[in-house]
C-alpha cells in the first residue's frame, strides 16, 4: 500500500513523459583540469598561426577561443583582407600564413595580388582578397591536423603561475575548465590573459575606432545624385537624427563601398563580454539607423542589408608594458633588433574617429622588424602575446596591429614557446638562432642585420 | 554621351607609328606621349576589327609587323567629356601595348586638350596626363563619374570646371582643371578596349610572340605572357628555359605565374620534373609548396624524383614533410621503400611528425610485416600517452 502510495505520488511529480522521452538528470557544468605544453588565448589572426606553429614544433597544444570559429578579424571582423606579406618586391612574411592564405586562393579560385608591381601608395592592392568563412575553415583544419585540442565558447576567468607552470582557469558553456600549461600565449588582442596575470597595461585615452563590416545592395551609385545626398545627410547630422563620426561624415563614401571597413565606432572594446556588447550595439543600431535614413534617399529607396558581421571588429585596446616597447622611429626606420623575430610591413595607420585615416607610408626600402621582447610582458615568465597588444607606441601600434603582422607574430610566438617548453625555460632565455631555425624550418621568414 | 568617328587609315600614321615608340611632345606637329611598347618592330600592316562603343559601331586597329606579329593596338576617339556638353570635344588616338597596357595617345594634328575655360594644356600637363594613364593602380577607377559632377562651392581654389568643383581627394589622381578628361581618357585605357586587345592578341599568340613578350622589360608583360602559356602553347625547350629562368626568389608573383604555366600532362617527360625538383631545393618555402602542388598533377611522378624526395624526408619540418607525403598519396607512391623510409619517422619525437607518417603508411594500404609491426608499436605508444 505504502509503495503504491510512494509510486502515485511519484507518479504525481514525475512530468508525463511521451513514448521514446528518457528523463534526463539537470546539467551540471563539467569540471576538468586539462594538462598541456602550450595555452593558446584567442584563435584570432595571430592564435590560429601560434597554434599551429606550436603544433607543428611536436608540443601538446590547447586553444581557447570565445567564439564560435577562428580568424579574428580575419573572419568573425570581416576583413578578410591580410595585409601585407611583401615589401618592395620581396616577401616578407611567409611561413603558416602564408601557406594558410595560398590554398584559401587557391580553393576560392581567386588570383592573388601582382607584388612585383609597386603599389605606390596604394598599399591594399598588395592585401590579398580572402574568402573569409573559408579561411576560418582552413584555419580550424590545420589546427586540427597539428594536433591542436581548440575549446570554442571559453574565455579565461584567471591566469596564476605556480613554479613553472601557468593554471588558467576558464568557463564555458557548461564547463568550467583549468588548463595547465608550461607556457602561454595571449593572443585575445587584448592582453586579457596578461592582465589577468597581473602584468602591466597601456591603453590612450581614446583609442581607435572599431568598424562593423556590412554590405549594402539594392541601388545604382552611378545614378544617384550625389549633391542632393550630400546636402540631406547634412540637414540630418544637423538635426541630431546621424552622428557625423559613426561614417567619418563621408555618405558618398559609404555608399560608394557599400559599408565596406567605412564605419567608425568611438570606444569599441572587445575586451570583455560587457564592452564587447556595447561595441556591438552601437555598430548595429548605427548602421540601422543610417539604413533607414538611406532609404529616403532618391535612388536608393530600395536599399537593402545584403550581408552583416556578427560583431564589430576593433582595432585598439590594451598593450603589454613588454621588455621592449617598439617606437615610431624604430618603426619607420626599420631598424634590425638582435633578437628579431618577424618582418612587419604596413603604412602607420591611425584611424582618427572624425577624419578616418591618412596613412603615412615607409620611406621605399625600410621594411620595420619586431623583436621577441616586444612579445614578452615586463618581468614575466614563460609567457607571450602575440597580435595587436605587442609592446609599442601608439603610432607604431598603428602599423604593427594589422593581419599579416600579427600573423608573423604568432608564427614566432608559437616557435619561441615551443622552444622554451623543450628547454624548460622561458622564452627569452631560449638562444635566438634557434627561434630563428624554427620559425625558418617552417617557412618563416626571419630579420638578418 | 560618347561619339566616335572613324576617319579611314592612312599611311601617315603608318609612317608615324614606324618610329620608335618614346615619350615625346611633339612630332610633325602631333602632339604625342607613350611608352615602351613590349615589340619594338617596323610597323607593316594596320588591320582593323569590328569594335562597338557606347553601343556604336566603330574599329580597333591592329598595328602588325612584316611577319604579322601584333605590335599595338590603336582606337580613335571622338566624344564628349563633360555632362553639360560644355567642355571641348575629345578628339584623340588613343593605343595600348598588345598586352592590353596603356601605350600612349596621339592628337590629330593641331589638335589640343583643353582644360576649363578651354585653355590648353601645359606640356607638364600632358605628361601629368600620360602618367597618370599609365598608373594601373589608379584609385581614380575606384570613383564613378557622377563623383566628379558639379558642385556649388564659393571656393575658388576648388573651382574645376566652367561652375564646377573637383573633390579634393580626387584631384591628386587628375589633371587639375581637367577632371573630366582624365577620368574619360581612364575609362576608355582600362575599360573594354583594354579587354579586347588582350583577346585579339590572344587569337595570334604563338610561341614566338610569348617568348619575344617575356623579354619584355615591363614585369607586367612577363605576367601577362606567362599567364597565357598554360594549355594554350606547348613547351618547347627553349621556352621551357626560358618559363624556369623565372622560378627564383627573386620575385614571387614572376616565380608563382612560371610554376603555374606548366601544364600537369608536360609533367609526363621525367627532365621537366628533375628540373622542377631542382627549383624546389632553390626556392623558398612558398614557392616549393607550390612546385609539390605542380608535381601532384604529373601523369606519374619519376622514380629519380619519388627516391630523392624520400631520402631527404628526414630532413623536413611541418607543413613540407606533409606536402611531400600529400605529392606521395595524390600519385599513390605507396612502394615498399619508400613506405620503410616514411616508417623511419615514427620513431620522431615530434609528434606531428610521427603522425604524418602513420596517417601516411596507413593509407598506404601494404602488407608489409615489418611496417605493421611498427604502426601498432606507434598505435601502442600513442594510446599510453593519453591522458
Amino acid at each position: 500500500m505504502l509503495k503504491t502510495i510512494g509510486v502515485a505520488s511519484l507518479g504525481a511529480v514525475t512530468p508525463k513523459l511521451l513514448k521514446g522521452d528518457v528523463l534526463k538528470a539537470p546539467y551540471k557544468v563539467t569540471e576538468e583540469t586539462v594538462h598541456t605544453d602550450i595555452l593558446v588565448v584567442g584563435g584570432g589572426t595571430a592564435g590560429v598561426i601560434a597554434a599551429i606553429q606550436a603544433g607543428r614544433a611536436g608540443r601538446k597544444v590547447v586553444l581557447v577561443e570565445n567564439g564560435s570559429q577562428l580568424g579574428g578579424t580575419t573572419t568573425t571582423g570581416g576583413v578578410s583582407f591580410p595585409g601585407i606579406h611583401f615589401a618592395w618586391g620581396k616577401q616578407i612574411i611567409g611561413g603558416i600564413s602564408w601557406e594558410l592564405i595560398q590554398e584559401a586562393v587557391a580553393l576560392n579560385g581567386d588570383v592573388l595580388p601582382n607584388f612585383a608591381i609597386p603599389h605606390g601608395r596604394q598599399h591594399w592592392r598588395h592585401q590579398v582578397q580572402l574568402n573569409g568563412p573559408l579561411y576560418a575553415i582552413l584555419a580550424e583544419q590545420k589546427c586540427l591536423e597539428a594536433g591542436v585540442s581548440i575549446r570554442y565558447y571559453e574565455t579565461p576567468t584567471q591566469a596564476v603561475q605556480e613554479n613553472d607552470d601557468w593554471r588558467v582557469e576558464t568557463v564555458g558553456k557548461g564547463t568550467r575548465t583549468e588548463i595547465v600549461a608550461n607556457q602561454v600565449i595571449d593572443c585575445t588582442g587584448n592582453a586579457y590573459v596578461a592582465s589577468l596575470a597581473g602584468f602591466d597595461l597601456l591603453r590612450e585615452a581614446e583609442t581607435q575606432p572599431g568598424t562593423l563590416m556590412f554590405r549594402l545592395g539594392g541601388y545604382d551609385f552611378d545614378a544617384l545624385d550625389l549633391d542632393l545626398i550630400e546636402n540631406r545627410y547634412k540637414e540630418a547630422i544637423a538635426k541630431g537624427e546621424l552622428v557625423r563620426a559613426e561614417f567619418r561624415g563621408d555618405i558618398v563614401g559609404l555608399l560608394r563601398t557599400k559599408g565596406d571597413n567605412i564605419q567608425h565606432i568611438v570606444g569599441a572594446d572587445s575586451t570583455t563580454s560587457q564592452t564587447h556588447t556595447l561595441a556591438n550595439i552601437h555598430g548595429r543600431t548605427s548602421l540601422l539607423k543610417h539604413l533607414k535614413f538611406i532609404r529616403t534617399l532618391p535612388g536608393c529607396e530600395n536599399t537593402v542589408l545584403e550581408d552583416m558581421r556578427t560583431e564589430t571588429a576593433v582595432r585598439e585596446t590594451y598593450r603589454i608594458v613588454g621588455e621592449y616597447q617598439v617606437s615610431h622611429t624604430d618603426y619607420v626606420t626599420g631598424v634590425v633588433f638582435d633578437d628579431a623575430v618577424s618582418y612587419s610591413y604596413y603604412p602607420i595607420d591611425l584611424h582618427i574617429i572624425d577624419h578616418g585615416v591618412t596613412p603615412k607610408h615607409l620611406i621605399e626600402g625600410v621594411v620595420p622588424t619586431i623583436p621577441l621582447r616586444a612579445l614578452v610582458p615586463k618581468k614575466s615568465k614563460n609567457f607571450l602575446v602575440a597580435g595587436r597588444c605587442i609592446s609599442s607606441d601608439r603610432l607604431a601600434n598603428s602599423a604593427l596591429r594589422v593581419q599579416s603582422s600579427c600573423m608573423g607574430m604568432g608564427q614566432a610566438a608559437g616557435a619561441a614557446a615551443a622552444l622554451a617548453c623543450a628547454h624548460k625555460t622561458t622564452p627569452l632565455d631560449v638562444p635566438i638562432s634557434e627561434i630563428h631555425q624554427l620559425i625558418e624550418e617552417h617557412g618563416g621568414i626571419v630579420p638578418k642585420a | 554621351m560618347a561619339h566616335l568617328k572613324t576617319p579611314p587609315v592612312n599611311s601617315v600614321i603608318l609612317a608615324i607609328l614606324s618610329l620608335v615608340l618614346f615619350v615625346s611632345f611633339r612630332d610633325n606637329g602631333r602632339i604625342r606621349y607613350f611608352q615602351s611598347a613590349t615589340l619594338v618592330e617596323d610597323a607593316d600592316t594596320v588591320v582593323g576589327f569590328p569594335s562597338m562603343t557606347d553601343g556604336i559601331p566603330d574599329t580597333l586597329f591592329q598595328v602588325r609587323s612584316a611577319s604579322g606579329l601584333p605590335l599595338s593596338y590603336y582606337k580613335k576617339i571622338y566624344t564628349g567629356v563633360c555632362f553639360d556638353n560644355e567642355c571641348r570635344m575629345l578628339d584623340i588616338v588613343l593605343y595600348w601595348n598588345i598586352t592590353g597596357r596603356y601605350l600612349g595617345f596621339e592628337l590629330p594634328e593641331d589638335e589640343f586638350l583643353s582644360k576649363f575655360d578651354h585653355e590648353p594644356f601645359s606640356e607638364s600637363e600632358y605628361e601629368r596626363l600620360h602618367d597618370l594613364l599609365a598608373d594601373l593602380l589608379s584609385p581614380l577607377g575606384m570613383y564613378a563619374y557622377n563623383e566628379l559632377a558639379p558642385k556649388p562651392s564659393i571656393d575658388e581654389e576648388e573651382v574645376d570646371g566652367i561652375t564646377s568643383a573637383t573633390s579634393k581627394e580626387i584631384l591628386e589622381y587628375v589633371v587639375k582643371g581637367a577632371a573630366f578628361t582624365t577620368y574619360t581618357l581612364r575609362t576608355l585605357v582600362y575599360g573594354p578596349i583594354k579587354d579586347e586587345v588582350e583577346s585579339h592578341t590572344r587569337q595570334a599568340l604563338s610561341e614566338e610572340l610569348i617568348l619575344k613578350i617575356l623579354q619584355s622589360p615591363d614585369v607586367s608583360d612577363k605576367i601577362w605572357a606567362l599567364g597565357e602559356v598554360r594549355e594554350r602553347i606547348p613547351l618547347s625547350p627553349k621556352l621551357r628555359d626560358q618559363i624556369f629562368e623565372y622560378i627564383n626568389n627573386d620575385s614571387y608573383s614572376l616565380a608563382e605565374r612560371a610554376i603555374d604555366a606548366i601544364d600537369g600532362d608536360e609533367l609526363a617527360s621525367d627532365t621537366l620534373q628533375m628540373l622542377l625538383l631542382q627549383k624546389f631545393y632553390e626556392t623558398d618555402y612558398g614557392l616549393k609548396k607550390l612546385i609539390l602542388d605542380k608535381l601532384k598533377e604529373a601523369p606519374q611522378l619519376d622514380d629519380k624524383v619519388k627516391a630523392n624526395l624520400a631520402e631527404n624526408l628526414k630532413k623536413w619540418e611541418g607543413a613540407l614533410l606533409s606536402n611531400v607525403l600529400d605529392l606521395y598519396i595524390a600519385q599513390k607512391v605507396f612502394d615498399i621503400e619508400t613506405c620503410r623510409l616514411v616508417s623511419e619517422l615514427l620513431q620522431n619525437e615530434n609528434r606531428y611528425i610521427s603522425q604524418k607518417a602513420f596517417n601516411f603508411l596507413q593509407s598506404s594500404g601494404l602488407n608489409d610485416e615489418g611496417i605493421d609491426k611498427e604502426l601498432k608499436t606507434y598505435q601502442m605508444a600513442s594510446h599510453s600517452a593519453l591522458p
